[in-house]
């Protein structure tokens, strides 16, 4: 039967059960006698053997070994447990993963039979307010071998896999494209299970077993709270790990995998030379000592401010701010590095007419100030702006439309040699919650005295930016990345003091080429701040400009960004994304 | 010939005794001079050690983020506030050296102290990435400016406090 891979909803718009302590027992319950599911054969590694794992700083693990996917495990010289387990093999490194029966607890394991080091990830769930997100403790060490020392070295987290990325594909058929462009974070396109239209991100460990082989886990925070971890190859290109967790439809999936895939290549890193820290973001504020399994996780859906629309229009109301006054310092925000406004627009009149939208009309009075109607209107309004001159003849500009039922806002890129216009006209009142901000993209041509508009030839969007990742330093210690994941979707990681990539986020986005070299696009913050953010990238400068568009509890504002830019690289995954025959993505 | 010569503190005091005859001979107690001086000297140079420890003492707390405790360190703990953005203070030893001056009275004391002070601001969280950076431990503008630190000491009850700290520029 014909159909399409998108789900019912992405992962930020689906409302994940807040599952119980029962709930969740009740399912673990069957698995931790069975063991994981696999869709390849499992190991035979462990079968009739016993082992002994000794970790540093967490528990030393008796394991007994009876068959394939049966053991039975002593935890710190206690009573004997049998569980079920399933074990997988990538070259000397041996992955195995159980829970433990009569709990929510767990164990993932990885042994380098090499060097008999070994990461171990007590698992486990309702250790957070919501019971469904696992939680993952990390213990460094070794398995013992009576009559020899134990061994000084132990695997570490490491820096080494950030700015990598891969695509994917398990046993399991499921495919994505997994990209690692912070040392703390992760982003993830799930190809087959969501059709990749969105990217979207989780708290990451990286873990170095050796030059080649690393550890990776994901957890998906603010989702549904699934945990992935692997061991990846990466010359070979091959992966071994587990996936425990429950998925939209409150089933548990539990099942080790194996999988390979391609390389998709690889970013600049930021940090110093000879900077291999795994571990740049501090697990727990300074002068707090961390609580088992504590991470850093960035938690904008919980902490967002969720507005009704009578609560937006009293807020746009109370307060609505175009452009406050630029400021310097650490107040400077995103608008530190901002280049200079320009007045070209000052004493010109003009329409700006949109294919699939009213025409609006300008007579702009100076560098700040304009006057705006809809074609048809009688009068006008006057309007703060500012706008800036990206490329020679190229103005992009932005206007509040206060006023408007849903408090438009417009980010303008007009092209004054071209004739063309591009808008991207932000307004609130949307269907998740009313502050956060919706978008509809316009194009169309300029009509001014004197210049000609095109009659067919429009701005387009694009997917030539897809895969890049562009440094934006915004202000002094203020700065990200964007990854542009998707053709619909871009993520940003905030750099750390030491400039390695620290926390990161995702949302819907959409590319406009304006020129070649000249790239205007927005996202949204969706589940997040609510913000649409517009930026006109120009690769010829390296300088982006840009305007913010936010609505919450203080009011509606729109801001002027501008950041110095690098060029961080680019992964090929454009081809991940073209229509396919038989209809579909990916 | 030659012969080696060791000066012994015997002959030190010798030649002291030597010197000190003119003075005795127009009324002076010389001991009793000599002794006020050395008095007089050793008070200087014990009361500029306690300063210096104390200044280290203070530097310690700034440094170390414990600036609360740096009030018992205060003749008046009402003044200890101190610009919280100062994170920390180093000597600028491109500077000039510390100075102590003790007034003749024992009481005040001036320290003059070129240092390296680094100077840390929070970034307004007013915007999504400032909010990402404050969460990851971070989202703070840090700078190193060369400062003069200039502190007044006072003395009570035979044990020095600061009375007041100030910054100036070099």
């Amino acid at each position: 039967m014909p159909g399409t891979p998108y789900p019912k909803e992405q992962m930020h718009r689906i409302a994940y059960t807040k599952l119980s302590q029962q709930q969740i027992a009740d399912k673990l319950g069957p698995v931790a006698a069975s063991g994981p599911k696999s869709a390849s054969p499992l190991s035979d590694v462990f079968a009739g053997k016993s082992i002994r794992i000794v970790t540093d700083k967490g528990p030393a693990l008796a394991y007994t070994f009876s068959r394939t996917n049966r053991l039975s495990l002593a935890e710190d010289g206690g009573a004997a447990v049998d569980a079920g387990y399933g074990a997988l093999t990538l070259s000397s490194v041996a992955f195995f993963s159980h829970m433990i029966p009569g709990t929510q607890r767990g164990y993932a394991a990885v042994i380098d039979r090499k060097t008999n080091l070994a990461t171990v990830f007590e698992l486990w769930f309702s250790g957070y307010e919501d019971n469904r997100e696992v939680q993952r403790e990390i213990y460094y060490g070794y398995v013992d071998q009576p009559g020899q020392d134990a061994p000084k070295a132990r695997h570490v987290t490491t820096n080494r896999v950030e700015g990598k990325a891969f695509y994917w594909k398990q046993d399991t058929g499921a495919e994505t494209l997994e990209f690692y462009p912070s040392a703390a974070y992760s982003n993830f396109v799930e190809l087959s299970r969501l059709g990749g239209e969105l990217g979207f991100c989780a708290p990451s460990d990286y873990i170095k077993i050796n030059d080649d082989r690393y550890i990776y886990t994901r957890t998906e925070c603010e989702f549904s709270g699934t945990f992935t971890a692997y061991v990846m190859d990466l010359n070979r290109i091959e992966q071994v790990g587990v996936r425990l967790g429950f998925n939209a439809d409150d089933q548990l999936e539990y099942y080790v995998f194996r999988g390979n895939g391609e390389w998709l290549g690889q970013l600049a890193q930021f940090e110093k030379f000879g900077d291999e820290n795994g571990s740049p973001v501090p697990v727990a504020p300074a002068g707090q000592t961390a609580a088992k399994g504590a991470r850093r996780v960035y938690r904008p859906f919980k902490t967002m401010a969720k507005m009704t629309k009578a609560e937006v229009d009293a807020a746009c109301a109370k307060k609505t701010t175009a452009f406050a006054p630029r400021t310097t310092g650490p107040a400077a925000g995103m608008g530190g590095n901002l280049g200079p406004s320009t007045d070209w627009l000052a004493g010109k009149t003009f329409t700006l007419r949109y294919d699939h939208a009213p025409a609006m009309e300008y007579r702009v009075d100076d560098a700040e100030t304009l006057n705006w109607r809809k074609e048809g209107d009688s009068s006008w309004t006057k309007a703060r702006y500012q706008g800036w001159e990206s490329m020679p003849g190229v103005i992009m500009f932005g206007h509040l439309l206060e006023g408007t039922p849903n408090h438009d806002g417009h980010a303008i890129v007009a092209d004054f040699h071209q004739g063309l216009v591009t808008c991207f006209n932000g307004y609130l009142n949307t269907p998740y919650f009313a502050n956060e901000a919706g978008v509809k993209t316009l194009f169309g041509v300029i009509e001014m005295d004197g210049l000609i508009p095109p009659k067919y030839n429009r701005h387009f969007f694009t997917d030539e930016m897809v895969g890049r990742a562009v440094s934006q330093n915004y202000a002094p210690n203020l700065t990200s990345m964007h990854l542009y994941t998707t053709p619909h979707s871009l993520s940003w990681i905030i750099f750390t003091d030491t400039d390695a990539g620290g926390l990161e986020w995702s949302g819907p986005a959409s590319y406009v080429k304006i020129r070649d070299g000249l790239f205007f696009m927005y996202w949204l913050e969706e589940a997040c701040n609510g913000t649409l953010g517009t930026i006109l990238v120009n690769l010829h400068t390296m300088r982006d400009v840009g305007v913010g568009y936010n609505c919450g509890p203080q009011g509606l504002g729109m801001s002027a960004v501008g950041a110095h830019e690098r060029l961080a690289g680019r992964f090929d995954v454009r081809r991940f994304y073209q229509v396919k025959t038989s209809g579909g993505a990916a | 010939m030659t012969k080696d010569t060791t000066s012994t503190r015997r002959s030190f005091l010798k030649g002291g005794a030597l010197l000190a005859a003119p003075l005795a001979a127009v009324g002076v107690p010389a001991a009793v001079m000599a002794d006020d001086g050395l008095k007089a000297r050793l008070a200087k140079l014990e009361d500029e050690a306690a300063i210096r420890e104390l200044h280290q003492s203070w530097l310690r707390r700034i440094n170390t983020g414990a600036g609360d405790a740096a009030a018992s360190l205060f003749a008046n703990p009402e003044r200890a506030a101190f610009d919280p953005s100062v994170r920390s203070i180093a000597p600028d030893h491109a500077g000039q050296p510390d100075a102590i001056e003790a007034a003749a009275d024992g009481k005040r004391a001036v320290g003059r102290f070129h240092c390296a002070i680094e100077i840390e601001h929070a970034i307004a969280q007013d915007c999504t990435l400032a909010q990402m950076a404050h969460a990851q431990g971070g989202g703070f503008v840090r700078r190193t400016e060369r400062r003069v630190l200039n502190v007044e000491y006072a003395k009570a009850s035979g044990a020095w406090a600061i009375a007041k700290v100030e910054f100036a520029s070099v």
